[in-house]
């Protein structure tokens, strides 16, 4: 009873200060409108090295660790890139690619809004900073444990209107195309698949050499997808953006206007017509209303549009067969006599160029360059309006030091798909030889052509969020040496999707609490009380202290006057963080809330019925109850050091941490039995508790260098980080010690240990029983636990998959000016990981395509020197499963930009409506340093990888 | 910028705080919900309903020598070619049986808190017939549960699976030892017999007059409320008539050879259960003359009154003709690929050489004057009504379809991957012709499953009887083996012309008799999902090569030449007469034994 009472105290207290901050906010807001502005003595621009943190920016020099940050404002000057988060591991530590320190999520916020990542160009961008520490996101809450990005748009300054223009065009070259194999060799290899089996030849030898000859490709198809009939090598993208900012002391405004349009390969079809366009409008005032009162609005919109033709191309490449069927067949072909043919493709709607019609079989009653012809199209509308506003009020009135400011923020997005889907014919033509001419003697009609002309609307979906924060801030000084700063933050977002009945909140108290002595020694806490509605009462807050101790020895006395040494900056923090992140349910139907309970259902039953037509839903447990369901916690250590030296020569930045995930939630299976859970009707008696642990251990760091070499301007950064992942806790029970997930990377690949192929039948007779049917040329695997069969006890951990990014990710960028020219390069690189060669394209069974690696199978005669298992037309279920056979590294190092600028000098433009012209080339993705390059630039069922080059102008008027 | 203000003022008010402090309502409710809403105790019933260990397609007859299947993906290939396992194994009924077990005793232990109906009489009605219910479902879900999974260990013992008969809960002590086999049957029998005391024979609306006494004795006059609660709206349910035949089928395995010598059950027992079912149809004279075809007579199925069975049927599903579902799935899976199906269950030669010859003698006697040459002329009747065979005619055109490897099209031997036949057939059993897979024309027809049919139970007596009396021998009944065999026989068109006289040959001779009966029992009963356990139960070779039919076409006179062809080689090993306990179970639990060998 007390506990209660004194959780619900502090759940009243936060709710209280929330509604506290709203009302004052509105009323300050409303009154902030109507007044005058008062002159005001001190407006300032923002010192350019301050850095945003959690609500609040502080100079980069006091930075503690555990938060790097990114100046994209300068680096877009000479680095024109097209993705708000392009290639960001190139220039800080700590962040990989897709993750913050090996964490599989992590929260991006734009001007301390969630939003996407995507949805923000890096024209709009002054700055990204990647909090990476448990430290450095205590004071965000719940949903923000696993790190954040935060996104600052670019502002407004005093004093200065400035316009500028961007254009660029661009295009997109693909680096390579899968090889697959043309008809004739895929029709001899099935041949030798079909023999391996036991079973006839399926193509005639006469047929083979008629593929092969090309003479009839109608009669005798070969369809090469990566033909320049259909695709072309190049897409294209072109942008122009403008910008306009200025003002005074009193108001200041940024705006951002841009447009992308990108248009796709295709020669063919609707297809032809595939593109993708994007309008934004952007913008911000910063209004200073008087000396004690500030404000600011941000408003965004995007609008997008992609245009697309009905299916789904790169898909169907990599499954269709060469030869199954001629998708386009002249009307030339049918004899001229034949009436019943004639009069079926008169009655076609889809005659292409006049002359040819659509083929097909009634095997492949449909393909992809019919669909791209005939079967509609597609168009799909986003949009997304953003808008937020804010104030800071200095409460120097009340007490000197003190302020306050609040943030709202609503963002409403839409998208949905129209489309047009039309049904269509396809004619299948039955071939004879007349005179030695080919003809076709009959043609057989598959399906109807049907235009409904009725736009179908699908895929409508919208999200809304709304955010708001409020936060008092304390600053003040003795002695100018004891220097002391306090916030206290009251925080909540939620955000709302269509058809989903739950929301996604976030709602804490956040308390900063940081000291140093003259700079020199620095004390930071900070802590956050959080709630989530996600558990049971009583459990729903949490209290995440995390402790800063930081030390600047560049002040100490022994190295005050260094020569060498301008900064060096020790920290260490330890922490401990509470998140509902992890806490969802198996079953995304049912949502993440009241897990913690008892729950039967009988509105998502299973329908089930007795005599024919009577139908009711079945009630069904859901999970059994666990009130004890909590938080998971991070806990982490963490020490950094920072240093300058050489009169900033050289700047580095390095961190090591470690930290544990604790208490993930599952639904315990080793504890249970099986059939405490069914899929069908969805039904469970588990409880879901606290019980997983993942640890994670690391270091980051960048270092930079920069420095005047006779007229150039030379600047080099490296940067790596590291991450060993464990999985410390698991729910499992194994015969054998090397099964345990535990003790592995909680990426782990596993699989079977291949021993070659199987040389021959004694050699299968003599092997541990496969479990499968096997004869020589299929591959052999290791008995792990020796009981004489294999089976998935026998699979071993073989390799990290990089879920979250490869073990250890490294950059390096170089900057070269001379004179009005600057020289931009850009290299990324990723160590450590292993990948699995499983999909269509290496794993071809039955009737899949066949592509150029199974000219290595394994036959009687080459059993050698075989790189693959010998061809089956069967399931191929023992080569063809997870092992070390199909394994390869991933390690990697990209060149991931070349950009040449030249700022035209502005001597030249004197007198000139515009100021400043500069222009660019530049080269993304162009190449890849890599023992297993081609298998790393193959895209086999996507659109493949592409290498991207641009030119660009800009001008300042 | 006014409305700005005042949106900001106002969203935060009108956002309430669902999900942010407190989670949104949600329809979160307790089990004792049940008590005041009897759908939503139905509800738990129902699982156990929705839960019936029948299958509407043949999948695990393409695992005996009965067919192959061409999907080289299907689960029940890879085991019939070696992948069976303990911790892969397709015919597991761990999961769902024990389950809807769970479900069924939730159900016991709550019904009779539950206010079925506002009236105590009319209330204790309902409580009966749903208990009655949940009785009859366990027995039967235990049987499939026993049937998968009952076998012995390594100390010699016959065991069955831990009998629970109490809802579990997680702190519930699962770590239990399995019961006997015995001990299982007797939980089976228990079970049904309190459900045969609940439940009616059949549901039907009835007049005053014939109220059942004890329901008259507590004070039930109006049949109105009787037919409330046991009329024609419940038809379809489990009933005393089908529990009593899931009882002679429960005794049929328990004294089958695989399991006699660990059980005390007998062939007499299994004679007298089943004798106790066809009894009420009164013997052989109640054969259905059509039942043979029971999923293709069409006017008897587009007629059947809602939930009302043919004179073949005990228990079956619902029908349904919708053209996404059960009304062509069939079809869309089995028919040739040149009338749009995929072709997937092949029956195999093996089955084919099953089918007698018309004149009732095997092919492989002098008598039965099979001709190679033409191998399906003049044989059983069935055969062709069963199996597509090359030159027969399927789909609502009676299309001719070719098998043979002269053909033009998919439907030829090995055509094409995963749509041709791998054997040379094409299934016909279970299909309608009159629907069609064509995707311009998509025509459905009704199709039910049959759970428990009537000759399933005279085969069960004949069986049965066969051991327990001889082949003509009575026992304290009306018929003898011989007699059902003859029936059904008759019914098929064996033996028409000369009196059956195959039959007669062997009706002196027990042993011919089980393997005439056993024969029978394949044929009737193929693709019913039967035969896989009814190898097992005999003890019969489970490694019979699937072989096929592949057909060839004389170049100078145009004559065909038949070549048997080995299609497919089985893996099993002695130890799968019995299936395993789940691999995954037996590691949690050290009480759990895994039979021999798994």
């Amino acid at each position: 009873m007390l506990i209660t009472n004194e959780y619900t105290m502090k759940q009243i207290q936060i709710r209280f200060i929330i509604c506290v901050m709203f009302a004052f906010s509105s009323f300050h807001f409303v009154e902030a409108q109507t007044t005058t502005a008062n002159e005001t003595d001190s407006t300032k621009n923002a010192n350019n090295s301050m850095v945003q943190v959690a609500y609040r920016k502080v100079p980069q020099s006091n930075l503690l660790g555990g938060v790097s940050v990114v100046n994209i404002e300068e680096l877009t000057k000479k680095n024109y890139s097209t993705y708000s988060l392009d290639n960001m591991q190139g220039y800080v530590g700590g962040w990989n690619g897709n993750s913050l320190w090996g964490m599989d999520d992590y929260l991006v916020l734009v001007d301390g809004v969630p939003r996407d990542a995507n949805n923000v160009s890096p024209t709009e961008i002054e700055q990204i900073t990647f909090l990476k520490g448990a430290s450095a996101v205590v004071l965000y809450g719940s949903r923000a444990a696993k790190g954040v990005v935060y996104i600052s748009t670019k502002r407004g300054k005093a004093g200065e209107f400035k316009v500028s223009a961007r254009a660029n065009q661009g295009m997109n070259v693909a680096k390579s195309y899968p090889k697959y194999l043309g008809s004739s060799e895929y029709m001899t290899l099935y041949n030798e698949a079909r023999a391996n089996d036991g079973l006839s030849a399926q193509y005639s030898a006469n047929d083979i050499y008629n593929s092969g000859s090309g003479n009839n490709p109608y009669r005798y198809p070969n369809v090469d997808f990566y033909s320049s009939d259909y695709i072309k090598k190049t897409s294209n993208r072109s942008d122009l953006t403008a910008e306009i900012s200025g003002g005074n002391d009193r108001a200041r405004f940024y705006t951002n206007i841009g447009y992308i349009g990108v248009d796709d390969v295709f020669k063919f079809g609707e297809a032809k017509n595939n593109s993708t366009n994007r309008l934004n409008v952007r913008g911000n005032i910063d209004l200073t209303i008087n000396r004690y009162i500030k404000a600011h609005v941000n408003a965004n919109a995007t609008f997008y549009n992609s245009l697309s033709a009905k299916g789904d191309y790169w898909k169907a490449a990599s499954t269709l067969r060469p030869n199954r069927v001629s998708p386009l067949i002249p009307l030339s072909y049918i004899e001229k006599n034949d009436v019943n043919s004639l009069t079926l493709t008169d009655n076609s709607a889809n005659i292409i160029d006049g002359k040819y019609f659509l083929g097909g079989t009634k095997v492949d009653t449909t393909n992809i360059y019919a669909d791209y012809y005939a079967a509609g199209r597609s168009k799909w509308t986003s949009r997304q309006f953003q808008f937020d506003t804010g104030i800071d009020i200095d409460l120097v009135r009340v007490l000197k030091g003190l302020s306050f400011s609040t943030q709202f923020a609503v963002d409403y997005a839409t998208s949905y798909t129209t489309s047009y889907d039309n049904r269509f014919a396809v004619y299948s033509p039955s071939w004879t030889s007349y005179n030695g001419k080919d003809v076709i003697a009959s043609l057989t009609k598959i399906n109807n052509d049907k235009k409904s002309g009725v736009q179908n609307i699908s895929g409508s979906s919208d999200k809304q969020t709304i955010e708001f924060s409020g936060q008092l801030n304390y600053v003040t000084s003795i002695n100018d040496s004891h220097n002391f700063s306090a916030t206290l933050v009251a925080a909540g977002y939620q955000q709302t999707q269509s058809q989903v009945y739950h929301r996604t909140s976030n709602a804490n108290l956040g308390l900063q609490l940081s000291y140093n002595y003259e700079n020199k020694y620095f004390v930071d806490f900070g802590a956050a009380e959080v709630h989530s509605a996600k558990l049971a009462e009583g459990h729903r807050n949490a209290f995440s202290p995390s402790l800063t101790l930081g030390w600047k020895l560049n002040k100490e006395g022994f190295l005050a006057n260094s020569s060498v040494v301008n900064d060096l900056t020790l920290s260490a923090s330890g922490s401990i963080l509470n998140t509902d992140l992890d806490i969802t349910s198996n079953n995304s139907k049912y949502g993440d809330y009241y897990l913690y309970n008892t729950n039967y259902n009988q509105a998502d039953g299973a329908w089930w019925g007795w005599y024919d037509g009577a139908s009711e839903h079945s009630t069904n447990s859901m999970r059994w109850e666990n009130k004890d369901l909590t938080f998971v916690k991070r806990k982490e250590f963490s020490v950094n050091a920072k240093t300058a030296l050489w009169k900033n020569l050289i700047t580095a930045d390095a961190s090591f941490f470690i930290n544990s995930m604790e208490g993930l939630i599952i639904q315990p299976s080793t504890t249970f039995p099986s059939y405490f859970s069914t899929g069908y009707p969805s039904s469970s008696f588990l409880p879901y508790v606290n019980f997983n642990n993942n640890k994670r251990i690391g270091f980051d760091f960048n270092i930079n260098l920069n420095k005047h070499i006779g007229e150039v301007d030379f600047s080099l950064g490296l940067t790596a980080t590291y991450i060993k992942t464990e999985a410390t806790k698991r729910d499992e029970y194994h015969d054998d010690a090397y099964s345990y997930r535990k003790g592995h990377a909680i990426d782990g690949v596993w699989g079977l240990k291949n021993l070659g192929f199987f040389k021959d039948a004694a050699d299968v007779a003599a092997s541990p029983d496969q479990k499968n049917p096997v004869k020589p040329g299929d591959i052999k695997y290791k008995d792990q636990n020796g009981d004489g069969v294999i089976d998935a006890n026998d699979e071993v951990y073989l390799g990290k998959s990089g879920w979250y990014g490869a073990p250890l990710t490294t950059g390096v960028n170089i900057t070269l000016k001379y004179k009005n020219f600057s020289f931009f390069a850009l290299g990324t690189g990723s160590f450590g990981a292993v990948g699995m060669k499983n999909s269509s394209y290496f794993w071809v069974s039955g009737d899949t395509k066949y592509s150029e690696v199974v000219r290595g199978r394994w036959t009687e005669a080459t059993k050698e020197t075989a790189t693959y298992p010998r061809l089956t037309t069967e399931s191929g279920n023992n080569n063809f499963r997870s092992s070390d056979f199909w394994l390869y590294k991933t390690d990697r190092f990209n060149l991931a930009k070349v950009q040449i600028t030249y700022d035209f000098p502005k001597k030249m433009l004197q007198n000139f409506v515009v100021h400043e012209i500069s222009t660019y080339i530049s080269g993304s993705n162009l190449l890849t340093l890599s023992k297993e390059r081609k298998l790393l630039e193959l895209s086999t069922a996507d659109a493949p990888q592409t290498r991207f080059y641009n030119i660009g102008f800009k001008l300042v008027f | 910028m006014k409305n700005i203000i005042k949106l900001l003022v106002l969203i935060p008010l009108l956002a309430a705080c669902d999900d942010l402090f407190t989670p949104a309502i949600e329809n979160i409710r307790p089990l004792d919900a049940m008590y005041k809403e009897p759908t939503y105790a139905q509800g738990i019933l129902a699982n156990a309903y929705i839960l019936l260990p029948y299958s509407s397609s043949p999948n695990s007859d393409a695992a005996t020598d009965d067919a192959v299947t061409n999907e080289s993906a299907s689960s029940f290939l890879k085991m019939a070619t070696g992948s069976w396992t303990s911790n892969n194994d397709p015919m597991s009924q761990w999961q769902a049986r024990k389950n809807a077990i769970q479900y069924l005793n939730i159900f016991l232990a709550n019904s009779d808190s539950v206010i079925w109906a506002k009236d105590p009489l009319i209330r204790t009605m309902y409580n009966d017939r749903l208990k009655g219910e949940a009785y009859g479902l366990r027995a039967l879900q235990m049987l499939h549960l026993l049937r998968a999974h009952g076998g012995w260990t390594a100390d010699g013992k016959l065991m069955g699976v831990p009998i629970v008969t109490l809802p579990e809960t997680p702190t519930s002590n699962f770590n239990v030892p399995r019961n006997t086999f015995q001990e299982c049957v007797k939980q089976i029998n228990d079970d049904a017999a309190t459900a045969i005391s609940l439940l009616p024979l059949d549901y039907g609306d009835i007049s005053d007059a014939n109220i059942p006494s004890k329901y008259k004795t507590l004070g039930i006059t109006n049949a109105g409320d009787y037919n409330r609660v046991n009329g024609n709206i419940m038809r379809g349910r489990i009933t005393g008539r089908i529990v009593e035949a899931i009882r002679a089928q429960t005794a049929l395995l328990a004294a089958s050879p695989a399991y006699s010598a660990g059980t005390t059950v007998t062939w007499d027992d299994a004679a007298n259960y089943a004798a106790v079912v066809l009894d009420r149809i009164n013997g052989v004279s109640g054969l259905s003359a059509t039942g043979a075809t029971w999923y293709s007579n069409a006017t008897e199925i587009s007629n059947l009154a809602s939930g009302v069975n043919p004179a073949e049927i005990i228990w079956r599903s619902g029908k349904d003709n919708s053209a996404s579902a059960g009304g062509l799935d069939l079809e869309k899976n089995n028919f040739p690929p040149s009338l749009y199906g995929k072709g997937r269950i092949n029956p195999t030669q093996n089955l084919v050489d099953a089918f007698p010859m018309v004149n009732g003698y095997p092919i492989s006697d002098p008598l039965g004057t099979y001709v190679l040459a033409t191998p399906y002329t003049n044989r059983d009747p069935r055969l062709t009504k069963y199996v597509l065979v090359n030159g027969g005619t399927q789909g609502p055109s009676n299309t001719v379809i070719t098998t043979g490897t002269f053909g033009t099209n998919n439907d030829a031997l090995n055509k094409e991957n995963g749509l041709s036949t791998r054997t040379g057939y094409y299934l016909r059993k279970l299909l309608r012709s009159d629907c069609n897979p064509d995707p311009n024309f998509n025509t459905a027809q009704f199709h039910y499953t049959a759970y428990i049919r009537y000759t399933e139970i005279f085969l069960i007596y004949a069986e049965a009887a066969n051991e327990a009396y001889g082949p003509t021998g009575k026992g304290t009944h009306n018929y003898s083996a011989y007699d059902v065999v003859k029936a059904i026989r008759a019914r098929a068109g064996v033996g028409a012309s000369n009196g059956d006289a195959y039959l007669e040959s062997v009706k002196g001779d027990k042993d011919k008799m089980r393997a005439l009966i056993r024969n029978e029992r394949r044929i009737e009963l193929c693709f019913e999902n039967k035969r896989f356990y009814d190898l097992r139960r005999w003890k019969v070779n489970l490694n019979e090569t699937a072989k096929g039919m592949q057909i060839e076409k004389q170049a100078s006179d145009g004559t065909l030449i038949y070549n048997s062809i080995d299609v497919e080689a089985r893996a099993y090993k002695d130890y799968m007469f019995y299936g395993p306990i789940p691999y995954s179970e037996t590691q949690k639990w050290s009480q759990l034994q895994q039979n021999v060998g798994w």
